[in-house]
C-alpha cells in the first residue's frame, strides 16, 4: 500500500464468540488491525444488529449460542436479517467450511483459525479494507464538511470522530440526501444521513404542531448543506476535468423504506464520517453521517488534488468583481 | 434603491440572502430558478442586481445570465454568481456572458454589503 493511502482506517465489528480463552487475542487482533469491538448480550443481539447501523463485519465463533443447531440457526438468522455483513467464523480445529452443511456454510464468508490471525488480517483485509482511500482525501473531506458545517451551524460546536469503513446498509435517521461525484478517478454518491427533530431543535423550529410543514426546512437545509460540501469536493478535487469519456454507466439505487435500508448495487464497503454538532447551552446534539458510495468507479491511483493559483485564489463568501 | 433579486434553488439560501439584505434596508425579491429568475427579470425592470446561484434545476444561473443579455438584451442589471463554483472556465463563460462578479458560497453578508449596495443604487 502505498504511504499516500490511508492505513489508519477502522471498522467496527460485532465479536460474537463466548470463548474466554481467545478473548484476548481477538481483542488484540482487533486492536492491531484498526478494528473496534463490539460485544453485545444475546438477548440483545437483534436488536442491536437493528439500530447499529456501521458494522463492517462480525466475528462469529462455532462454540457461540451453546449447541451446533443453536449456533447455525443463530448465523443463519443474521445473515436473513443482515446479508450485507461478512460473517467470519472462528473454528477450533481447520479454518474451513467444508465440514459445514450447505445451507450453513453459505451464511459464512471465511473461517478462521486462532493459531493462524494472519489468515484472519486477509480475510478483513478482503471484506473491509478492499479499497484504499488516499490520506490527502480523507483529511480534505473532514476539512471541507467541517467548514461547511460551521458556516451553517453557527451555535454549535462541531467534532468527528476518526473515519472508517462501513458495510452496512442501514439508513441512519429519518432524512439523508444523495449527490453524484463524477471524476475520472471516482464515480458514485455522497449520502448524508440525519434525524429530522435535532436539526429542527438547532434551527428552532421543532414543534409538534408545525412537523407536517417544518420538515421541510430539513430537507432544504440538509440540501444546501450537501450542495456546499459538493462545490469544495468538486474544486478540490475534480477541476473542470470531464467525469470519464465514453459510455457511462449507471446501477439502480434501491431503497426500501420499511427496513431503512439503500443499496448501490455493489458489495463494496463505503467510507464513512461521524460528525457530532453540539448545543453547549443546552446539551442537545446532532448527528450527520457521511458516507462515500464509489459504486461505479474507483481508481485512488488516478487521485490528485487541484493546485490552485494562489493569486487567482479568492476567500469564500468574498466578492470578485471582474 | 432598486430592487435585488436573488435566485437559488435551496429555499435556506434564498432565506438567508434575502433576510440579510432586508435587514439591511434593501428591496428584495426572490426566484427558484433561472427559468423563474428570467421571467421575474423580465417583467420587473425595478430589478437592478441579480445574486444568483448556478446549479439549479429546470435553468442553470449562467444560461439564466446568457439568456439576460442575449434574449432580453439587457445589459443594465447587474449579475454576480453565488454559487459553490469557482472553476476558472465557469468564471470565463461568467465573463463573456457579463457577469459582473462571483462569491463563492457560502454567502457572508458582511463581506460583500457595501459593494451590492453600491451595485444596487
Amino acid at each position: 500500500m502505498s504511504e499516500t493511502m490511508t492505513s489508519n482506517l477502522s471498522s467496527k465489528v460485532l465479536v460474537l464468540d463466548d470463548s474466554d480463552e481467545h478473548a484476548l487475542a481477538i481483542k488484540e487482533f482487533c486492536d492491531e488491525n484498526n478494528l473496534i469491538a463490539l460485544k453485545v448480550r444475546k438477548n440483545r443481539l437483534m436488536s442491536v444488529l437493528q439500530s447499529n447501523i456501521d458494522l463492517g463485519a462480525i466475528l462469529y465463533s462455532d462454540n457461540y449460542g451453546g449447541s451446533t443447531r443453536e449456533n447455525a440457526e443463530i448465523a443463519i438468522k443474521i445473515h436473513t436479517f443482515r446479508p450485507e455483513l461478512p460473517i467470519i467464523i472462528r473454528r477450533e480445529k481447520l479454518a474451513t467450511l467444508d465440514d459445514m452443511p450447505e445451507i450453513v456454510q453459505s451464511v459464512f464468508c471465511a473461517a478462521y483459525v486462532i493459531s493462524d490471525m494472519g489468515a484472519l488480517r486477509k480475510v478483513i483485509d478482503e471484506y473491509i479494507f478492499s479499497l484504499v482511500y488516499p490520506n490527502a482525501l480523507v483529511r480534505g473531506i473532514s476539512e471541507i464538511t467541517e467548514t461547511v458545517l460551521a458556516s451553517q451551524f453557527k451555535m454549535l460546536s462541531i467534532s468527528w470522530s476518526t473515519p472508517y469503513i462501513v458495510r452496512d446498509r442501514v439508513i441512519f435517521g429519518e432524512v439523508f440526501s444523495l449527490i453524484p461525484l463524477e471524476s475520472n478517478w471516482c464515480r458514485g454518491y455522497m449520502m448524508l444521513q440525519t434525524e429530522e427533530e435535532p436539526i429542527l431543535e438547532a434551527l428552532g423550529l421543532f414543534s409538534a404542531d408545525d412537523a407536517s410543514t417544518n420538515f421541510r426546512s430539513v430537507n432544504s437545509l440538509l440540501g444546501e448543506i450537501t450542495n456546499l460540501i459538493w462545490g469544495s469536493f468538486k474544486n478540490r478535487y475534480i477541476g473542470d476535468a470531464s467525469a470519464t469519456s465514453g459510455n457511462l454507466i449507471q446501477v439502480p439505487l434501491v431503497v426500501n423504506h420499511r427496513h431503512k435500508y439503500i443499496s448501490f448495487g455493489t458489495e463494496n464497503p463505503q467510507l464513512c464520517f461521524l460528525y457530532t454538532l453540539v448545543d453547549e447551552t443546552t446539551g442537545r446534539t446532532v448527528k450527520l453521517y457521511q458516507r462515500f458510495i464509489f459504486n461505479l468507479h474507483w481508481s485512488p491511483d488516478d487521485f490528485k488534488e487541484i493546485q490552485h493559483d494562489t493569486e487567482e485564489l479568492v476567500e469564500s463568501g468574498e466578492l470578485e468583481l471582474f | 434603491m432598486a430592487k435585488i433579486l436573488v435566485v437559488d434553488d435551496s429555499s435556506t439560501v434564498r432565506d438567508e440572502v434575502a433576510g440579510f439584505l432586508k435587514k439591511n434596508s434593501l428591496d428584495v425579491a426572490t426566484a427558484v430558478d433561472g427559468k423563474d429568475g428570467l421571467s421575474k427579470i423580465k417583467a420587473d425592470p425595478g430589478i437592478k442586481l441579480v445574486l444568483c446561484d448556478i446549479n439549479m434545476p429546470n435553468m442553470d444561473g449562467l444560461t439564466m445570465a446568457e439568456k439576460v443579455r442575449g434574449e432580453l438584451g439587457n445589459s443594465a442589471v447587474h449579475i454576480i454568481m453565488l454559487t459553490t463554483e469557482s472553476s476558472p472556465n465557469m468564471k470565463e463563460r461568467g465573463k463573456a456572458a457579463g457577469i459582473k462578479g462571483w462569491i463563492v458560497k457560502p454567502f457572508k453578508g458582511d463581506a460583500v454589503l457595501g459593494t451590492i449596495q453600491k451595485l444596487a443604487s
